[in-house]
């Protein structure tokens, strides 16, 4: 940068996150906590079948119900019944018949929630079931019930470079494995929830738990048959989202209703809802296999990813391309042959979960790098860094890598604890066996090879403070914050000096999706385009009011100052005045687009992200043998951000990064019907965490605001594939399948028990 | 809204009074941990809800060499009673790990054991310790010993104008070292896939046997005790490799099923783990207590 500025110190400071203390004290407004006069509630009829066609629905019983407003069908949509993120295949009601347990069949108004489930349990549906498929690969068979007119296959993506079936003829050594995934529930701690009413300018407002409020703007005003600027869409506090939070779930829902009945509704998700009706992470069968040289270089991958999207697409297409784009790992591969084909099957809808498909692709290919380590003797470390891409190193999409690169770096920084951690390993116990694993990751920051935008607003207002708009959307992470430090830096400002306005539709324009790790890279470029704007604004009307040289000023503290006579000055207030009166705008925007470019559908090959982020994770664990309990010990996270904003920040992301992929690689396993809620359905509690040492690693990236990239999703990747191959390192034997279960690694050591028990090796 | 008339008796007569008042309409609540379950997912609808916090006669306990446990007593008082965790550590290891401080604030040990689920933590150790459940009517008090309570998943011997009161422990052999293992899938609030409690009374020598009693829950429809590895274990030195076979024995006892917490076949392996190393614990505590 640069700016005449007096660096303020707002960027890499680890100041307080907007909206923890009202949180702490229990005074944060979330959607369900919304409550206006005349409030009526909505539930939803959802399907008890996979797979039927509605033969028969009679709502007449349910009419007489005390406080009954109206049951709603399809038939009542005004607009139309179609939205989706990327692929518009899902209807808000369905018409014709049901694709999996929990769509939504009906919609029921009455003045309480009691009132309506009461209406509801009285509605009468007749269904005749169909054949139902819950596998994907059975899906794609011709004798496979069609679930879409338009086929069961959602789509197919292509990574092609180089010659990989030649390559790994002439490999040294070949490694190939099949790696499975499961269901995984987002399990955020606010269910879905949200409030709808018409406004006294005729305008459906919609308050709501949301990662997108520009989406859901367009698929409601869609939805409803109404143009884009009679909806307005408010996001609320939101707790936690993770990919489901993207998909329209309860906006569409009380948004109809308040239009129908013209009454404000609302809708608030119990976790068993939240649980049957939205989102779950892609499971992936992985096909995978790798060939590299006595040198220990990866010479080929050849890879099938065969995923399962349930009934619906959601965001099934974005991580049909992520997990590709992926699949060959932090690692220079100069051959490569990716396929990743996804299917519609009758099981729920899985969409965008932390991650998109990578943490699944980390799992296979982190466990492929150990396997080919063991077979060319060399550590685990020592591979990873004689593949590690580096400046100049290309992608397997032929992309030349030319800044921030900071794979080796991450592996120098874990480097130590790896090798002292695999020292320290000694059990007390003989059943007891300790392992260390490592792994890493790369992730592309923003969406996959197309446009994802930002903009933003930054005002200087007449009364000398500055604001800022942005239609991102923070759901827990921080976005807020680390925003307005952006724009604090950029106007020599203390951050808690700037008010900010965030995701409603009526006062911010979007910033795009809460999603693929993109707010910091993206949207601080967009807001750091617009206060850099306002910044010069401020110069040039400072260097007029003072008479001064534009190059003798510097911003400071909401004030312009000369250097070559500190005590003479203007201040911000001076200045708005001033130009309020000339009518000099005071309001400028910022726009950033990545600088991508489409996949070539043949071969996959292109720009898909203009930067990406790193990591490495060292895992410790301890493995019962008998029991098949893994108890993780410690995890050293080291993770390339680029520039840590807000470090602390950066820190929680890490730590919430391992909470999460504790559970993707230990427990969590979602089944349809069977896991309703959290009772059956385990997440890590703070029982089960491990020390966790998070290490930031800056290595600039010259595209973003001032060198940050993102760490969002990173932070997750790497957890779980490091958790195996410390499992692996302990038992002598590896575990193929998410997530490890206490089954599945009982199994995997009941053959390394056996030999132990031959050397008498006694033990309780 | 569904409603019901919460009614807070202060005397044992009271409640039973309330009790024959409202028969079938009415359903009796603790600390409502597994009641308020049932009702918000509509399994039940009483009409009144008995609550048995404030009756003095329930909430207590008291230990003389035996111990008594009253029934609506919170698991968090059994929990932290020092008498308790000194001479029957194995009730503390059960009553310690079950659900979060805030359950076990609430949640009763008579509550866990009448809601009669293969699951209660509580269950085994009493199993183990040969407990009397004291239950109350209108033709007074009876005593039925804890291996004869449980008629079923949600089933006791409980009629419905009855209440149970208090659980009598009685005092332990000397040399005796008892352990509650549960197993589950994560460290903290969680069902057990497989609840082992085991209890051994050693000779003078502290290593042979005297006599072992086994419980096992979630491995049959209700709690239940593994008398063939008890008999087996009784006059044996306790050592690794006999409990390795009685381990084995209780296996073959067990009839676990295949549920979304767990195998069969992983179950009624653990079962073989698990008996031994309690059994081992067991001889750890016994040898501690003699110690003393």
């Amino acid at each position: 940068m640069s700016l005449g500025v007096v660096r303020s110190q707002a960027i890499g400071t680890s100041i307080e996150r907007r909206g923890t203390r009202a949180r702490l004290r229990g005074d944060t407004h979330f959607a369900a906590d919304l409550n206006i006069a005349g409030v009526v509630t909505a539930v939803v009829l959802r399907s008890d079948r996979p797979h039927a066609l509605i033969r028969e629905f009679d709502p007449a019983a349910a009419k007489s119900t005390p406080g009954y407003l109206g049951v709603f069908t399809w038939r009542d949509i005004p607009g139309r019944n179609r939205f989706g993120i990327i692929n518009k295949d899902q209807e808000l009601l369905v018409e014709r018949k049901v694709r999996c347990v929990g769509d939504p069949v009906a919609l029921v108004v009455a003045e309480t929630e009691e009132a309506a489930q009461r209406a509801l349990s009285k509605i009468r549906v007749v269904y005749e079931d169909l054949p139902a498929v819950f596998d994907p690969e059975e899906a794609l068979t011709d004798a496979a019930p069609r679930i879409h007119e338009k086929g069961n296959l959602l789509g197919r993506r292509v990574v092609r470079r180089g010659s990989p079936e030649e390559a790994l003829k002439h490999s040294d050594v070949v490694v190939e494995r099949t790696y499975t995934t499961s269901f995984v529930e987002h399990a955020y701690l606010e269910p879905d929830a949200g409030l709808a009413y018409i406004d006294h300018n005729d305008i459906l407002v919609v308050h709501a738990s949301t990662q997108n409020p520009h989406y859901d703007q367009k698929d409601v005003a869609d939805l409803l048959g109404l143009p884009e600027d009679r909806v307005r869409i408010i996001q609320e506090a939101t707790g936690g989202g993770f990919g489901s939070k993207l998909d329209l779930n309860v906006q569409g829902f009380v948004g109809l209703a308040a239009f129908l009945v013209q009454r404000p509704v609302r809708m608030v998700y119990s976790r068993e809802e939240a649980f049957l009706a939205t989102a779950k992470r892609h499971p992936l069968k992985i096909r995978y296999k790798s060939g590299a040289n006595r040198d220990g270089r990866l010479t080929a991958v050849d890879v099938t990813i065969i995923g399962d999207t349930g009934a619906y697409a959601s965001y099934g297409l974005a991580v049909t391309s992520r997990a590709a784009v992926h699949a060959t790992g932090p690692y220079e591969v100069p051959n490569v042959s990716v396929e990743a084909i996804f299917a519609y099957t009758n099981n729920p809808m899985a969409g965008a979960m932390r991650g998109f498909g990578v943490p699944q692709m980390a799992f296979a290919h982190e466990s492929q790098m150990d396997l080919l380590a063991a077979e060319l003797g060399l550590s685990p470390l020592e591979i990873r860094r004689r593949n590690a891409l580096r400046i100049g190193s290309q992608t397997a999409t032929g992309q030349y890598l030319t800044a921030s690169v900071g794979i080796g770096a991450t592996l120098d920084a874990v480097a130590s604890r790896w090798e002292e951690a695999r020292v320290e390993k000694q059990s007390t116990r003989a059943f007891v066996r300790r392992g260390v694993g490592i792994a890493s990751m790369i992730y592309g920051i923003g969406n996959t090879g197309m446009q994802n935008p930002s903009t933003a607003q930054v005002e200087l207002g007449r009364d000398g403070f500055v604001t800022l708009y942005s239609g991102a959307a923070d759901i827990g992470q921080g976005s807020s914050t680390v925003l307005v430090q952006i724009a604090a830096e950029a106007l020599g400002l203390k951050p808690d000096a700037i008010r900010s306005v965030i995701a409603d539709t009526a006062h911010t324009t979007s910033a795009g999706a809460t999603s693929a790790s993109r707010q910091t890279y993206i949207s601080g470029n967009a807001v750091l385009d617009a206060a850099t704007k306002l910044h010069n604004v401020i110069l040039t009307e400072a260097a007029m009011m003072l008479k001064a040289d534009r190059g003798d000023l510097e911003l400071r503290d909401g004030s312009v100052f000369l250097r070559s006579d500190p005590g003479k000055g203007v201040s911000f207030k001076d200045i708005a005045e001033r130009a309020s009166r000339t009518g000099l705008p005071l309001k400028w925007q910022g726009y950033f687009d990545p600088d991508t470019t489409p996949l070539d559908p043949e071969t996959g090959q292109g720009r898909p992200y203009a930067t990406y982020a790193f990591a490495t994770h060292v895992a410790e664990v301890e493995v019962d043998s008998l029991s098949g309990e893994v108890r993780v010990l410690k995890v050293t996270a080291a993770h390339d951000v680029g520039r840590a904003i807000n470090p602390l920040n950066v820190q929680g992301q890490i730590y919430s990064g391992v909470a999460m992929g504790l559970g993707l690689a230990l427990m969590e396993e979602f089944h349809p019907g069977v896991t309703e809620s959290l009772k059956d359905y385990h997440i890590a509690t703070a029982a089960d965490m491990p020390a966790v040492i998070p290490i930031i690693v800056e290595d600039p990236e010259p595209t973003g605001p001032f060198g940050a990239k993102g760490v969002g999703e990173p932070a997750l990747i790497p957890t779980a594939p490091a958790i195996a191959n410390a499992v692996a390192d302990a038992l002598s034997a590896r575990v193929y399948n998410l997530p490890m279960n206490l089954e599945r690694v009982l199994k995997a050591g009941i053959s390394v028990r056996s030999a132990e028990k031959e050397k008498s090796c006694q033990g309780y | 809204m569904r409603t019901f008339e919460y009614l807070k008796p202060t005397s044992l007569k009271e409640a039973l009074e309330l009790l024959e008042r409202y028969g079938e309409k009415a359903k009796l609540v603790a600390g409502g941990t597994d009641v308020m379950v049932l009702w918000k997912k509509r399994a039940i609808s009483p009409e009144y809800l008995i609550s048995l916090r404030n009756v003095p006669e329930l909430n207590f306990v008291a230990y003389d060499g035996g111990l008594k446990i009253g029934a609506a007593t919170p698991l968090r008082t059994i929990e932290l009673s020092p008498e308790i965790r000194e001479h029957f550590p194995v009730i503390t290891d059960a009553v310690s790990n079950l659900g979060s401080v805030q359950v076990r604030n609430s949640g009763t040990m008579g509550g866990n054991i009448c809601n009669a689920a293969p699951s209660a933590d509580s269950a085994p150790p009493m199993l183990v310790l040969g407990a009397k459940v004291a239950i109350s009517g209108p033709d007074g008090e009876r005593s039925v010993p804890i291996t004869e309570f449980f008629r079923g998943p949600s089933k006791t011997v409980v009629g419905p104008r009855e209440i149970v009161t208090h659980f009598s422990v009685p005092r332990p052999q000397p040399n005796t070292g008892a352990a509650y293992w549960k197993h589950t899938r994560r460290k903290a609030m969680d069902l057990p896939i497989l609840g082992v409690a085991c209890l051994i009374s050693f000779q003078d020598d502290m290593k042979t046997c005297s006599a072992a009693s086994i419980a096992l829950g979630v491995a049959a429809p209700t709690p239940m005790r593994a008398y063939k590895a008890e008999a087996f274990l009784a006059g044996k030195i306790i050592d690794e490799a006999t409990l390795d076979e009685a381990g084995a024995i209780a296996a073959s006892e067990g009839s676990p099923r295949t549920t979304i917490r767990g195998s069969a076949w992983y179950r009624t392996e653990m079962i073989r783990v698990l008996v031994k190393r309690t059994g081992m614990m067991c001889r750890d505590r016994a040898k501690g207590a003699a110690g003393r």
